[in-house]
């Protein structure tokens, strides 16, 4: 079961999701964030707001559940959090990153009382609210960061922060904030994590050719952290049996831009190569493919009407309209998200892309998974 | 298509499919930029080890990739004086077009007769597998087109000279 | 249209209209009209001193006085007698017809002025032929300066005579299409054994021509025409002069034409690409258009 909605020609590269998943925030790869709001009987979008506040493009938008703000980043290095007020309406606070380069992404911790924000500017800004003054504070992580953060993941510790980079690495810092938070649980990937900014880890993602990092995601237990880079990898350290052991497996797609757990084991990755696909760490922990989610076959072109033929003829120098990919999606999967969950297990995942379409997926993986991991 | 065709062609669709993966990328030496890498050349680790695909001596194509651009520059057969024009005409002509073309460059690469360059702002806004198609289209019929264009000439002169000596 | 009118077609019809309006009895007007030909000629059809039964038909070629020296005026006279009048300033021959005495066989004096600078030309060939006629050889050869840093070389032989024309190619593209054409002409005797020969040689001039101040240049070609019995009698000459002197023109028109296909082929194909190029391009559905009486109007798929 897939369902499938457009949003026009434009690309959605993000897209965050509210809590009980009836409103969507999505940018159509400009200066703006939109709220959707689903209308089920027509099966469409309405919408119900347009955040127009930064002034070059959006990078990165993420919908805290609980608390129900939205932090968005944006390439004009400005962070804004996003409250409803009584009237429905989103009203904006600023807050300064402090960086002189484009945000690249931004993500609420689990608890929801700090962000963090990946930069062009070799810098991690984490944010946190300060009662006192009323205004969000900024703390930098800089060392050893020596590129561009190209996606950052919270450990459901709330605490550490992976980050991975244009240099072709995956760091483990931490995200502790003396001010917030108490004291520093204890964790599998290390224990030095009491200062914001400690390195608890460092991966390389490939000795040799390298690789841009374009996603890092922790799972559930936050004892595993996947990446996915331009080398068309997908990788896997664990630390459930003590120090960091990395998985890899180079796969024969194109270059993976965005992953997700779905439970413990199965990790779903999609990119440049317009389908998700379903992977699983096995019992010898090595990943093993599972399975395509997008099992669409060669669509046949809707009947051509005589004009279309014509405007196809005169436009495109083309009689037959062959244009589509088999997927279903048309260009690059930007960003996936978890969009149903039980007990741990996603059961729907949504998925947007540069072609403007938002596909949500039941992925059914419960017994998809059993074969190889037990 | 001849027995080399097609695996030149191959070799470069699976390249440019591979390359054209590419993704918005602010840039990280000067504040509020977003301008093609493979272009601006600042950050090397942002750049791919370039790829030639050469079908002989004076068939190639230079494949220069990066994190959001990639680079293409075709150099076309030529094999003699007036396909050298030919070409070079024809090549003059479509780059004074190039803002109708979008992906041409406006000059070529040194030593390539056409170069074009595609950056995630074209892939955004346009399917990828179809300019993968396009620059394949170009390639076979540029070299069709241009002998075609030969025998033309040919022709003419050739009935020029006729006409004009059988009326002695 | 493959080869180029030897006549000028707006010298006829001018004198055409004119003659039928005056044999018809229609007012007689003022006329005036200039005409430009190949190799820089110019046409001037006027009324002398306002007359308006009379008309002057004079052509201007800067050359006109290398011609001269192959009896030109001597050749004109022949064909035109009494035609002829006194040159207008500026011009290199003048012709002159009265309207209230239009000869009868008045549509083949139109024809012979439209040929006027054929005429022109006829003398030196002619000349030249009847030298290797007689078999006379060691006659200094023609030189014709027939365009700005352009000559054709005459020379008889008692065998042959040699036709030499050098021609200079403006742009570098027409060297190469020149070249093209060129080898045709060298082959083109295989197509007619009636055909002479023709030789081209490019940047120095043929070995005829060594010695003199032929020119020597990168954008130069020298083309030779070599005539035999078979081209110069008395009964092939006349086509043989007609072919012959406008051969330069004949060759640059074509370089031209090649250009213009060209040109057209690439723009044809410029525009193919640009359509397999929006291939690429989505199509946005759900277009909004306004009618014309300004509803709104949603295609649907």
């Amino acid at each position: 079961m897939v369902e499938k909605y457009s949003f026009g020609i434009d690309p959605i590269p993000h897209h965050a999701w509210n809590k009980d998943r009836q409103q969507i925030a999505v940018t159509p790869n400009n200066q703006e964030i939109r709220i959707y709001q689903l209308d089920k009987s027509a099966n469409d979008w309405t919408l119900l707001d347009t955040l127009n506040k930064h002034d070059l493009r959006v990078t990165g938008i993420d919908w805290a559940p609980r608390t129900n703000r939205i932090v968005t980043c944006s390439e004009d290095r400005d962070a804004y959090v996003w409250k409803q007020g009584p009237d429905k309406k989103w009203t904006p606070t600023q807050v300064l990153l402090r960086i002189n380069r484009a945000a690249t992404c931004v993500k609420w911790s689990p608890d929801e009382n700090k962000f963090a924000a990946g930069s062009g500017a070799r810098i991690i800004s984490v944010c946190y609210f300060e009662q006192a003054n009323d205004w969000w504070v900024s703390k930098h992580i800089k060392k050893p960061i020596k590129s561009t953060v190209n996606s950052i993941d919270w450990h459901p510790n709330n605490v550490l922060l992976a980050a991975g980079c244009a240099d072709f690495k995956v760091k483990i810092f931490s995200g502790f904030i003396k001010e917030i938070e108490d004291n520093f649980p204890a964790t599998a990937w290390g224990n030095k994590g009491s200062t914001l900014g400690n390195l608890l880890a460092e991966f390389t993602n490939s000795p040799y050719i390298g690789g841009w990092i374009h996603c890092v995601s922790f799972s559930a237990d936050g004892n595993r952290l996947c990446w996915v880079a331009h080398d068309s990898s997908i990788s896997v350290a664990d630390v459930s049996h003590g120090s960091p052991i990395v998985f890899k497996l180079r796969t024969d797609t194109l270059p993976f831009l965005s992953c997700v757990w779905v439970n413990g084991t199965g990790i779903v990755a999609a990119g440049h190569g317009c389908c998700p696909m379903l992977y699983a760490v096995d019992v010898n922990n090595q990943i093993r493919f599972v399975c395509k989610l997008d099992r669409s076959q060669k669509k046949e072109g809707s009947g051509l009407s005589a004009m279309r033929k014509f405007q196809s003829l005169d436009r495109q120098a083309k009689v037959e309209n062959d244009t589509l990919l088999e997927t279903i999606h048309q260009n690059s999967i930007r960003s996936i998200r978890t969009y149903s969950n039980v007990n741990g297990t996603a059961t729907k995942l949504s998925t947007s892309g540069l072609d403007g379409q938002l596909v949500i997926w039941d992925l059914k993986v419960r017994h998809r998974l059993v074969r190889i991991t037990s | 298509m001849s027995s080399t065709l097609k695996p030149y062609l191959t070799a470069v669709r699976h390249t440019l499919f591979a390359a054209m993966c590419v993704d918005n990328f602010s840039s990280q030496v000067i504040e509020r930029h977003n301008k093609p890498e493979v272009e601006v050349r600042a950050s090397k680790e942002l750049l791919l080890t370039p790829v030639i695909i050469s079908r002989n001596e004076k068939e190639k194509v230079l494949i220069e990739a990066s994190v959001n651009s990639i680079r293409i520059s075709i150099a076309i057969k030529q094999a003699d004086e007036i396909e050298k024009i030919l070409c070079h005409k024809f090549m003059r002509f479509m780059m004074m077009r190039a803002e109708n073309f979008i992906i041409l460059r406006r000059t070529a690469m040194p030593g390539y007769d056409i170069s074009f360059l595609i950056t995630n702002f074209h892939t955004e806004q346009m399917y990828k597998h179809k300019l993968v198609e396009f620059v394949l289209h170009f390639m076979e019929e540029i070299d069709k087109e241009i002998s075609e264009m030969k025998l033309a000439v040919n022709a003419r002169a050739r009935i020029c000279s006729e006409e004009f000596l059988k009326r002695f | 249209m493959i080869l180029l009118e030897i006549n000028n077609q707006i010298v006829e019809d001018t004198l055409t209209v004119k003659f039928k309006n005056a044999l018809a009895g229609h007012k007689l007007e003022v006329t005036d009209v200039r005409i430009a030909d190949f190799d820089g000629a110019l046409f001037h059809i006027s009324s002398p001193k306002n007359d308006k039964s009379k008309i002057i038909i004079s052509i201007c070629l800067k050359f006109y006085k290398d011609l001269q020296q192959h009896g030109s005026d001597q050749l004109l006279k022949d064909i035109y007698g009494s035609f002829i009048t006194d040159t207008e300033d500026g011009y290199s021959v003048s012709l002159q017809v009265d309207l209230e005495k239009i000869p009868k066989n008045w549509e083949e004096l139109v024809k012979k002025i439209g040929l006027l600078k054929r005429n022109c030309f006829a003398a030196v060939f002619n000349k030249y032929f009847d030298f290797q006629e007689r078999g006379e050889e060691g006659h200094q050869r023609a030189v014709i300066n027939y365009r700005n840093d352009e000559t054709m070389y005459v020379e008889a032989k008692s065998d042959r005579v040699t036709v030499v024309f050098s021609t200079i190619f403006k742009e570098e593209d027409d060297i190469i299409i020149g070249k093209v054409f060129m080898q045709e002409f060298k082959e083109g005797r295989r197509a007619s054994q009636t055909a002479p020969q023709v030789l081209f040689t490019h940047k120095d001039p043929p070995l005829e021509l060594l010695n003199t101040n032929a020119r020597i240049g990168d954008n130069i070609g020298y083309i030779t025409f070599i005539l035999f019995p078979r081209h110069t009698n008395r009964v092939a000459r006349d086509n043989t002069i007609n072919l012959i002197h406008t051969f330069r023109n004949y060759l640059h028109y074509h370089i031209k034409c090649s250009k213009v296909y060209i040109h057209s082929r690439m723009r044809a194909k410029t525009s193919e690409f640009l359509k397999v190029l929006n291939r690429a391009r989505p199509e946005s559905k759900n277009t909004e258009k306004k009618t014309i009486t300004g509803r709104t109007f949603i295609r649907r798929e």
